[in-house]
């Protein structure tokens, strides 16, 4: 209880930052590098933060309201950067990020301006954070099982072929910049409830490099990419404290590394690695039964894809 | 007037030594590079560092922070990016984790800075003063002058090497189709090291000089720019040099006259809005050409 007690700025920020890595790690699935997830993490903190001092409502539905301002403003992003592919989605979700920057700023009667929005002493217990991250974990497993999670992958590889295959691309790009709305929103209305306080300046460049490098680091392909992520992020500073002096040093080496050697994160590496144990496991087993066997089969597999219309490049 | 004309010329000059070497590495190698800021800032840091030891004109100060920058540029491209591009299959793959690598370099350069100088502003110790000079009127620094002139000169240099020179040629053809280009005999990956090590150049020597024209920057001043750039380089067209003079005038005299204006709070909006709203209604930019897919 007391270590608890000693730790609970961490504990906070490990949920919320995991929902924001989420933010950013849904719309990649798709293989859309939209950075939106940082202006929409500000969107839910201000919108809830503006219903609970403004409107005097109470702290849930001051979440809510986050959760839903952040979902639509989501979407209509999504309907505006819908023909966007590649960097300049990147570059017009950045310029979306800023933009929030300044209308935090110079919106003064609704957000407080720079000096920022106070007093928002929001209900929000430890449990309560728990539960949240547990039930979201929960939804986002669900989404990378069956066939769901084979028409996220169609989409990803591409989308030209998923759209032959009767996929819907455009919806699941719509959707995917709402859900990553909603749970951007999520996560910005708690962390204002458990701070009380907040400032335009925290969504700023900073952040977004802070949420790119926990959803990248840990892996894009998964929920518990993301979960990987959060938890080296939150607590290594914590336990080294050595690096909470050259943080931003250290974060940088692990970015640069991780873009050298592991472009599909930490837990995509281990995916990765558990793939060719298994198959060596699978040759290997055949190789007794038939030595024949595995020659064929390659050709086979490598058929399917010429047929298929898949580059061999991709 | 004319005075907040000077000033925003001079604004719009930084905004192009700047943006300039960005967009050429952008529109033709493909490399986009995050830490471009930080290499300006890092170079300046660099000449910091030095004169906190011995004062040192001017001018050397800005040779020094120049070939700081192209140090720095093409350390990266062969440590980092260079190495990225050669491992990633595919071309999306290979965009997204420069990106990131960039990221990552620009965490580390800043960090140190920020580390050294505790998060305050640093500038140089100079043996010479920057001298106001005066005619008809008009007050400029003599620095002022020298950013305007070096960043118009630098820019018709490089267009007319672009477009007449072989060594612009092949930069075209890398931009249009680097694997065709390659078949033709072209050498990608030491024009993406001379094209870095020139954008780096003109990343230090943005940094010598607005160093010398602010007195001082901090760490974080390199961010800032960054953003500005990739509005001026969208406004004008990657990898367009004609795009990217024509944007960071443009950026520069809004900005200025909206503060003029008294809508100063906005003006930093301006740039988003510009990236925003050119890449919904004209992703190319006003002369860049049109997107040739390279699958």
């Amino acid at each position: 209880m007391n270590w608890i007690a000693a730790n609970i700025i961490p504990l906070q920020a490990t949920v919320t930052t995991f929902l924001l890595a989420l933010s950013f790690q849904f719309p990649m699935r798709l293989g859309l590098f939209s950075l939106a997830g940082v202006g929409l993490f500000g969107v839910g903190a201000y919108s809830s933060g503006i219903a609970f001092a403004k409107f005097h409502w109470d702290t849930w539905s001051s979440v809510a309201f986050g959760v839903v301002v952040a979902a639509l403003v989501g979407l209509l992003l999504g309907l505006v950067v819908a023909r966007l592919g590649g960097l300049y989605l990147a570059m017009a979700t950045i310029a979306f990020d800023m933009i929030v920057v300044v209308l935090a700023g110079n919106l003064t009667p609704l957000t407080g301006g720079y000096m920022g929005l106070f007093g928002i002493a929001g209900k929000v217990e430890l449990w309560h954070l728990g539960i949240i991250a547990v039930i979201v974990a929960v939804l986002f497993a669900l989404s990378e099982r069956g066939g769901m999670s084979r028409r996220i992958e169609a989409v990803h590889d591409d989308a030209a072929l998923a759209s032959s295959q009767g996929i819907n691309v455009s919806a699941y790009r719509l959707t995917a910049f709402l859900v990553s709305g909603a749970v951007a929103g999520l996560g910005g209305a708690l962390m204002l409830m458990v701070r009380n306080t907040t400032t335009p300046d925290a969504y700023g460049f900073g952040l977004i490099v802070v949420a790119l490098t926990v959803a990248i680091v840990g892996g894009t392909k998964s929920w518990i990419g993301a979960l990987i992520g959060t938890i080296i992020f939150t607590w290594l500073p914590v336990f080294l404290t050595v690096v909470g002096e050259w943080r931003e040093v250290v974060y940088g080496v692990i970015v640069v590394l991780a873009a050298l050697f592991f472009p599909t994160g930490i837990w995509g590496s281990i995916l990765g690695v558990r793939k060719r144990l298994a198959e060596r496991k699978h040759a290997g087993q055949r190789d007794v039964v038939d030595e024949m066997a595995t020659e064929p089969d390659a050709a086979e597999t490598e058929f399917l894809q010429t047929v298929a219309g898949k580059d061999s490049e991709q | 007037m004319i005075q907040s004309i000077m000033n925003a010329a001079v604004l719009g000059s930084i905004y192009l030594l700047f943006s300039m070497g960005m967009s050429l590495a952008w529109g033709t190698v493909g490399i986009l590079n995050f830490a471009h800021g930080a290499i300006f800032m890092f170079s300046s840091f660099a000449v910091y560092l030095i004169t906190s030891m011995t004062a040192l004109p001017a001018i050397l100060c800005v040779i020094i922070a120049a070939l700081v920058g192209a140090i720095l540029s093409v350390l990266m491209q062969t440590l980092v990016y260079g190495v990225i591009r050669k491992r990633s299959t595919d071309h999306h793959a290979a965009e997204r984790n420069v990106i990131i690598g960039g990221i990552g370099l620009a965490a580390i350069l800043i960090g140190f800075a920020s580390h050294a100088t505790k998060s305050g502003s640093f500038g140089f110790a100079t043996t010479d003063q920057n001298p106001v000079l005066e005619f008809a009127g008009i007050r400029i620094t003599a620095v002022s002058l020298t950013i305007f002139v070096v960043a118009i000169a630098i820019s018709i240099a490089l267009a007319m090497w672009i477009r007449r020179s072989r060594g612009g040629l092949a930069l075209r053809t890398v931009g249009v189709d680097a694997e065709t280009a390659k078949l033709m005999g072209i050498n990608e990956s030491r024009l993406a090291i001379g094209t870095m090590a020139f954008a780096g150049l003109l990343a230090g020597l943005a940094g010598g000089l607005l160093t010398i024209h602010l007195v001082a920057i901090n760490p974080t001043t390199g961010d800032g720019l960054l953003l500005k750039a990739f509005a001026a380089i969208i406004l004008g067209g990657v990898g367009s040099v004609l795009g990217v003079v024509i944007g960071s005038f443009v950026l520069a005299f809004v900005e200025t006259f909206m503060i003029l204006g008294g809508v100063g709070g906005w003006a930093s909006a301006v740039a988003f809005a510009i990236i925003f709203l050119v890449l919904i209604i004209r992703p190319r930019g006003l002369f860049g050409r049109a997107e040739v897919r390279r699958t």
